[in-house]
């Protein structure tokens, strides 16, 4: 059968002897690393030598190929030309680390080691370390091509200016919290070689996948404006997803599939990118090389998408479970109603999930309840105000619901108030001491100098984050959390700072207070009584595989324990009455049937929707759906009458 | 040419100063090396510490001898020119200026 070549095989086909770099980036849970494995299998298939590496702190390659891979360098079984490999974090800091220490075994005995090891556990060390790696990837001459499936938009868009931050930093001269001072000049080279290259559209591709959503192009447009200002364009929009016509038959799906394609003519019109290419959703999930092939033979090889309704999925009926069984009003409110204390609720998991709705909604049931309620979004790319109907900004004004206040974390503004914050302490420490010789304004620019460096940042959004728990006057405060990976980051970072400055030399015996603090935040999140910590997903396997993990790692390294689930997007059974709609509405629930079996937590169900609901009125009547938060409102109520 | 090198413990950033709530006397002596460098023309002053500076620890014998002998905790050490000023503690302005003093008396001429 021969094809025509699309535009969007001509963006991510090499065309030098030298390596190509096609980047994906995009909202997590669109399919961003579907479309990796489907382009890099697609680029191996037509004899490329290919790298697949995924920088996703909760990466799913392993998943879509069937085979583990991990953290070193992977043969893909049955596919000549391609090798993958997922760089786990805490792996890369562990290798950075011990080459660090290494030079010093010569000097030091193993106790002093030990010391110093933990000394390295800053958390600066792990941004470092996946910075070095990713480094270490845009050299590699012995691929044509190398595919980079990164990690949620926001972060992506760091890693790419950290080259730049990071070299402003040698630039002066410092070595910061970059590394060994000694090995720096040859990575300083290495660094400038990346930015090149990254700039270079003859030899770097970026492209975004997306969601047939107005959210998700909203997103994708602020992005690749963030990218243009570090001198990387974007060159291909992916959509993937959308509803094919032939299965829309009636009016719930007809209308979602007008919306759907509303969006995408709209993103063919308003976002500058050389090519566009879209991919339809299938009954069943995009896992295994034939379905991998077939997405990359419509992205690249200009063939009709084939949505095969009949044979797609082999769910087991036996496997359904009974929803009405599962979902237990009160054991849920439970885990939402404030006790005698400050409540922190806490939606997380991977991007795309419908976090910031459900955290909005259960926000708006909870002040409706007559709690004084705070919602905050930590994710960059939080769109609160699109759901509220309301401005949101960094400080927590009230919205139109009564007992409701909403705020986002800026992080610009966040790094001011840090950096106010710390220059402050500094001009204390001289306020008596009128003998001294040392120049004040001098040491305060010092330290004004230091705060430059790109670790402040991850400091700036931690202490905002911690400061939260010490609001006054809200009974419940409810965190909108940025995606998976990142957030886990965010949750651990007290731990880990308060670990780090327990040991010295960074804070000698200071910040006695601080430590405190952050020993506070910990002890309230680990409170089961206090804090909620709440998954969000759809029933697939991808999102439930993820936040199966990352509620794991939560417990494991932080001890903090989940205590609700929320299954989002479950197929009404009203609509969608053929195979189509069958097939996945039986595969929903099997992993709604996973998903009590692997979390033995109360669960909240929420349905798809036509519209995502905007405004406080759609709020609260999706509200009124959701099991259990309608009966706060009435519990609450039918106290308040009691007494 | 006078040298003042000052030898410290495994530091996450060449000042120690980089964290949420920066240690005093690390910011003092962040400071006084650098008004001391502004004051002193003929004064070469660096530091290097163990995380981003190991080369200069094994490299400088006397250095490594104490280190290894006694362990970090000698750290820090001030070195001025060929003569250790002081272990174990660091040094305020005045006791840094008057070392220099010692080791380049010419300077005020």
């Amino acid at each position: 059968m021969s094809t025509t070549p699309t535009d969007a095989r001509a963006v991510v086909e090499p065309t030098s002897d030298e390596t190509e770099f096609v980047f994906f980036s995009g909202k997590g849970g669109v399919g961003k690393s579907t479309v990796s494995c489907a382009t890099a299998t697609w680029l191996a298939d037509n004899d490329y030598e290919t790298l697949l590496v995924t920088t996703d702190p909760a990466p799913n390659l392993s998943d879509i190929f069937g085979q583990e891979i991990g953290h070193e360098v992977t043969a893909i079984d049955d596919i000549e030309k391609l090798s993958a490999i997922e760089i786990d974090p805490d792996t890369a800091a562990e290798e950075y680390r011990q080459e660090t220490i290494e030079p010093m075994r010569e000097l030091l005995g193993e106790d002093q080691i030990e010391t110093v090891e933990e000394q390295l556990n800053s958390p600066c060390v792990e941004e470092i370390a996946a910075f070095d790696n990713f480094v270490d990837f845009m050299d590699s001459p012995e691929y044509d091509v190398v595919v980079f499936d990164t990690a949620p938009t926001g972060h992506t868009i760091r890693l790419m200016e950290l080259p730049s931050d990071w070299n402003a930093e040698l630039e002066k001269g410092g070595s910061t919290c970059i590394g060994p001072a000694a090995s720096m000049e040859e990575r300083k080279q290495d660094y400038e070689r990346a930015i090149d290259t990254l700039q270079d559209d003859e030899r770097t591709s970026f492209a975004f996948v997306g969601k047939p959503k107005d959210s998700s192009i909203d997103e994708i447009e602020r992005s690749a404006s963030d990218l243009s200002e570090l001198g990387i364009e974007s060159q291909l929009l992916i959509i993937n997803g959308y509803l094919p016509e032939s299965v829309c038959e009636d009016p719930f799906f007809e209308g979602k599939r007008e919306d759907e394609q509303a969006v995408i003519e709209r993103a063919r019109t308003e976002l500058d990118a050389n090519a566009m290419a879209t991919y339809p959703l299938q009954p069943g999930e995009i896992a295994g090389l034939d379905l991998l092939a077939d997405v990359g033979s419509v992205l690249y090889g200009g063939n009709e998408a084939a949505v095969d309704v009949g044979t797609a999925t082999n769910v087991d009926a036996e496997t359904a479970v009974d929803f009405d069984s599962m979902a237990d009003a009160e054991a849920v409110a439970d885990q939402l109603q404030p006790g005698d204390e400050t409540r922190y609720l806490f939606f997380t998991g991977k991007g795309g999930v419908g976090k910031s709705t459900i955290a909005s909604t259960a926000a708006t049931k909870l002040a409706e309840a007559g709690h004084e309620t705070l919602v905050i979004t930590t994710d960059p790319a939080a769109h609160l105000e699109d759901i509220f109907g309301e401005p949101v900004g960094h400080e927590p004004t009230s919205v139109s619901q009564a007992n409701l206040d909403a705020a986002r974390i800026d992080q610009e503004k966040a790094l001011e108030e840090y950096r106010t914050q710390v220059l402050n302490h500094v001009t204390e420490m001289y306020e008596d001491k009128e003998d001294t010789q040392i120049d004040v304004d001098a040491a305060i620019a010092n330290v004004e100098e230091e705060l430059e460096s790109p670790c402040a940042e991850e400091m700036a959004a931690l202490e905002k984050f911690v400061s939260y728990f010490d609001e006054d006057g809200y009974d419940v405060v409810v965190f909108d959390t940025a995606p998976t990976g990142h957030t886990l980051r965010l949750l651990e970072l007290p731990s880990d700072w308060k670990g780090f400055m327990d040991l010295g030399s960074l804070t000698k015996g200071a910040a006695p207070a601080k430590a405190d603090q952050y020993d506070e935040v910990i002890e309230t999140m680990k409170d089961p009584k206090r804090s909620t910590f709440a998954f969000v997903m759809y029933p697939e396997y991808t999102p439930m595989m993820e936040a199966y993990r990352a509620a794991a790692d939560l417990e494991n390294q932080v001890g903090i324990e989940t205590s609700l689930v929320v299954a989002n997007y479950l197929l009404p059974e009203e609509y969608g009455d053929n195979a189509f709609f069958e097939n996945r509405r039986a595969q929903q629930e099997k992993y709604l049937g996973e998903i009590s079996d692997r979390f033995d937590v109360p669960m909240m169900l929420a349905p798809l929707r036509q519209d995502e609901p905007v405004g406080l009125d759609e709020l609260r009547a999706f509200g009124e759906e959701i099991t259990g938060l309608d009966d706060i409102t009435k519990e609450t109520e039918q106290e308040v009458t009691a007494s | 040419m006078t040298e003042l090198t000052l030898y410290e413990e495994a530091m996450c950033c060449s000042t120690g100063v980089c964290g949420p709530d920066p240690d005093e006397e690390l910011v003092e002596v962040s400071v006084a090396l650098d008004q001391l460098e502004a004051e002193f023309e003929d004064v070469d002053i660096s530091r290097a510490n163990m995380q981003h500076n190991i080369d200069q620890f094994l490299e400088t014998q006397r250095i490594y001898d104490l280190v290894e002998e006694h362990g970090p905790s000698i750290l820090p050490i001030t070195v001025v020119d060929d003569e250790i000023v002081a272990k174990s503690e660091y040094l305020s302005y005045d006791e840094l200026a008057a070392a220099l003093e010692t080791a380049s008396p010419t300077e005020e001429a």
